[in-house]
């Protein structure tokens, strides 16, 4: 498939595998966090971090939505699907997120109306359909999703359509990766960089990396090709001494982004004072809310909502593994009580979280001294 | 139906290259691995059968060169 399969070339990756090679000090280690939860996930289900040599170790970083989003805001989700008249229309990998009172898979279980979509305009067709029903979007995702929502609620607001709303928890990527910059004691070199949330956002707001905090970035996109290029780029960087956002991805994404995109957002969302992260805490101006404007389609507007702030479970991890200061097998659960039929974690849920990806595809692979049995 | 190969849709950093195969107003019928899906093309426009656009959660992100 165009676009796809000249991305996986055994014989190129071995050349750049080399390339790799040639380029690395030896000796020197090299922590490079892949920002983005698709990027982890190809590693691991590539095997890209057997292409690498030893000096290079991959941390993985916040970028999946489902891993970040804290349990409170799943259970004001589960509290909005149990509400009578309410259709609650959410992306699949959302059903098992546990939240402090289930699942919404288990509210599901328990008779409420919940509804798997693969898109916010396939909620609104559901609420054209149904117009006896509320049809709530449970919105979530970084600036790559949001753009979907927003153009969703301008066509929501263009037909008139009232029985629709959006349960807004769509978060900012620039925002978490100040707070791991600014973690005290983390050790990192350098950064790949989400390659779709920049389709939106562009390479401009990675520049603070750089300039603040001197560390060299590469926009990146997903085939494993791309991984291992990216790689090159960012260890050429730090041999050379030069620290700059460079674009690996330059198929699709721009410096300034998609303007129409942004503009979408600009026109629906606007950024909310603070915002909870699981792992991360609370991030100033890290979130999406929607627009007064637009209260008649926002679900927290329209209805009441618990709010309750929900302490992570005492076993879970997830909190060190989305900054990088534990891999996925060094979570006292992981692979235990902890696995992708029963997560007790977030990042044990999404195929791009960090644990599951690793659960995967990647703890076969690994030397015995480094894995629980 | 969707164009996403077994990833996680959440994950904003996931997007499908898929190729136009129709054009109706503001939506677009689009096909990646024999797999047709609508999409929003709004942030796109204008497409004609033929172009490939990346597409995330139901709408095209970007025209691929």
């Amino acid at each position: 498939m165009k676009y796809v399969d000249e991305f996986r070339d055994g014989e190129l990756a071995q050349r750049l595998a080399h390339e790799i090679e040639a380029v690395v000090e030896p000796g020197r280690e090299v922590k490079i966090m892949e920002v983005c939860g698709g990027h982890t996930h190809a590693i691991y289900k590539h095997g890209v971090e057997h292409l690498v040599p030893r000096e290079v170790d991959f941390v993985h970083g916040p970028g999946c939505p489902v891993c970040v989003i804290p349990m409170g805001r799943v259970d004001d989700a589960i509290a909005l699907a149990e509400r009578s008249g309410v259709t609650f229309t959410t992306f699949g990998d959302m059903m098992r997120v546990p939240g402090g009172r289930g699942s919404l898979l288990e509210a599901k279980a328990r008779g409420a109306d919940v509804r798997m979509v693969y898109s916010p305009l396939d909620a609104l067709e559901l609420a054209r359909r149904n117009p006896e029903r509320e049809v709530v979007f449970f919105a979530i995702g970084f600036e790559t999703t949001a753009p979907a929502t927003a153009l969703t609620l301008l066509r929501a607001r263009a037909e008139g359509v009232r029985n629709f709303s959006a349960f807004c928890n769509h978060v900012t990527i620039g925002p978490p990766l100040r707070t791991i910059l600014d973690s005290p004691g983390l050790k990192l070199d350098a950064f790949i960089a989400p390659g779709h949330v920049s389709t939106v956002i562009g390479t401009r707001p990675y520049e603070f990396i750089v300039d603040e905090y001197g560390k060299p970035v590469v926009v990146t996109a997903f085939e494993p090709l791309d991984i291992l290029q990216a790689v090159v780029m960012l260890l050429r960087q730090l041999r050379e001494e030069r620290c700059e956002v460079e674009n690996q991805y330059t198929r699709v994404v721009r410096r300034d982004g998609n303007p129409r995109a942004l503009a979408a957002l600009e026109e629906t969302m606007e950024l909310r004072e603070t915002f909870e992260w699981r792992g991360l805490g609370w991030i100033d101006h890290s979130a999406l809310k929607l627009r007064p404007e637009l209260a008649d389609w926002d679900a927290e507007e329209r209805f009441e909502l618990p709010g309750d702030r929900v302490e992570d479970p005492k076993a879970c991890q997830c909190g060190e593994v989305l900054i990088g200061a534990i891999k996925p097998w060094e979570c006292r659960v992981f692979g235990t009580a902890c696995t992708p039929e029963r997560p007790i974690g977030t990042c044990m849920v999404s195929s791009e979280g960090a644990c599951a990806a690793f659960y995967n595809y990647g703890r076969l692979a690994r030397p015995h001294d480094t894995v629980p049995a | 139906m969707s164009l996403d190969r077994g990833h996680c849709i959440t994950c904003s950093d996931e997007a499908v290259p898929a190729t136009v195969v129709e054009v109706e107003g503001a939506n677009a019928t689009v096909e990646a691995d024999g797999r047709r899906e609508r999409v929003g093309i709004e942030l796109v426009e204008p497409v004609e059968p033929g172009d490939v656009l990346l597409c995330h959660a139901g709408i095209a992100l970007e025209k691929l060169p």
